[in-house]
């Protein structure tokens, strides 16, 4: 045998080595995080059940169904329409876990995008999990990419042109399920997704939904309630409400012309009100250094700091950083003041729970108490 | 159709650095064509 060939040969058994490491860490990303719905949970669907074509992929996520037998509204909420935006799937495990629900019913996707969770976004060094303690131990909760992993959806185009309205984005923007709305029978596998919740919002007659987000903090919507136009009001009596218990939140009225969106495009293709919370995380910024678990439990990190300290920093920016815990409480208690709005508003649809921590309880005795 | 399209070039791309692999006789060049072999492997396994 030449020697060259000898080489060859060794450098592939050394790249089948890697190889393997590699496939092992990118298949169990692939396991599913276990959840413990509260005791008042009734049926657990899957998303394929309002999409056929669905079933059996990485789109067809598990949804959760809460109903109280009492007649009244139906509120949907929606974590990890991105992956890697922990406080809204934490804030959706949060809610499945603790509430009871005593009239109307609630439905809770806490994986929106089940496909992001497969994987994380390349080049961004990013953790594939996080563990928290619970009050059973230790868990591990995935974290994820911020659009649908590309074995789902592949490859991407130059330019994304959203449908129906053919609004150009970045090729990149295919995979994000918050720019497919409202999606398509026959679309893309994001937009396939899309189309499946605008189908379960119609079917299952949801009167008020929720999107659960992050944003990096130059981001100007973190700490924002975004609502359609139709939900106006009830952002505005919620926010007020909120600045009563000493909270702030912007109120912003989703753009007509960005299309794509949840509270854009739920609000246009249904009678739902759509409403859509952020809040604020450096492990999405551009400036961000060493990024890992410590950066999505605590939200500080070093570069953000140093540029608040050197003056050149035109954001909010809370040096000793925003943690999950933080994060969270702020999703909970936006969603327990934008149902007292609504209940105010709309007394024949009451959505009425019980159990749900509020912003001072979580805040002040962190997230191990709710999470089993 | 796209996808499967992209998948038949990963293999034909895959085939062909593994013929100039075995054709090569500097081993630093060896090695940068097995580095390139890893990621193609893997998204034609379906894995990444």
């Amino acid at each position: 045998m030449k020697k060259n060939h000898i080489t060859a040969i060794a450098f592939l058994l050394l790249a089948a080595i890697l190889a393997t490491l590699a496939a092992v860490e990118f298949i169990g990303k692939r396991e599913k995080d276990k959840l413990f719905p509260a005791e008042g949970l009734t049926r657990v669907g899957k998303l394929s059940d309002y999409l056929h074509n669905l079933k059996g992929s990485n789109g067809d996520t598990d949804i959760y169904f809460f109903d109280s037998g009492v007649p009244g509204g139906t509120v949907l909420l929606l974590g990890g329409t991105h992956p890697n935006e922990p406080s809204g799937y934490l804030s959706a495990v949060l809610l499945l876990e603790n509430i009871k629900v005593t009239t109307g019913r609630m439905i809770v996707i806490p994986q929106a995008c089940h496909s992001g969770y497969t994987c994380t976004d390349p080049m961004e060094g990013l953790p594939a999990d996080f563990t928290l303690d619970t009050r059973s131990g230790k868990r591990k909760f995935s974290f994820g990419s911020r659009v649908g992993n590309p074995l789902d959806q592949w490859p991407d185009p130059e330019v994304y042109l959203h449908y129906p309205s053919g609004q150009k984005l970045s090729g990149f923007e295919t995979r994000n399920l918050n720019r497919s709305y409202p999606g398509r029978a026959d679309g893309t596998f994001s937009e396939r997704v899309g189309y499946a919740i605008v189908e379960l919002i119609k079917r299952e007659k949801v009167d008020l939904a929720f999107d659960l987000h992050e944003a990096a903090p130059e981001i100007p919507i973190i700490k924002a309630i975004i609502v359609h136009e139709k939900a106006k009001e009830l952002g505005a009596m919620a926010v007020l409400n909120l600045e009563f218990e000493n909270l702030k939140y912007a109120l912003e009225i989703s753009p007509k012309t960005f299309r794509g969106l949840s509270h854009r495009e739920w609000g246009d293709s249904t009678s739902v009100l759509p409403v859509l919370m952020e809040t604020s995380n450096p492990i999405q910024g551009r400036l961000r250094g060493r990024t890992n678990e410590e950066m999505i439990i605590y939200g500080v990190d070093k570069n953000y700091k140093t540029a608040l300290e050197s003056g050149k920093l035109r954001i909010e920016y809370d040096p000793d950083g925003e943690p999950l815990k933080i994060r969270v409480a702020r999703h909970i208690e936006g969603f327990r003041a934008v149902v007292a709005a609504y209940n105010e508003m709309n007394p024949e649809k009451e959505l009425l729970f019980e159990n749900i921590p509020g912003f001072t309880e979580i805040s002040e005795s962190g997230l191990k108490n709710y999470l089993y | 159709m796209l996808y499967w399209t992209y998948i038949l070039i990963l293999v034909l791309l895959t085939t062909v650095v593994g013929i100039e692999l075995f054709r090569e006789k500097e081993w630093k060049k060896q090695m940068a064509y097995v580095m390139i072999l890893i990621p193609f492997i893997l998204r034609i396994l379906q894995i990444k």
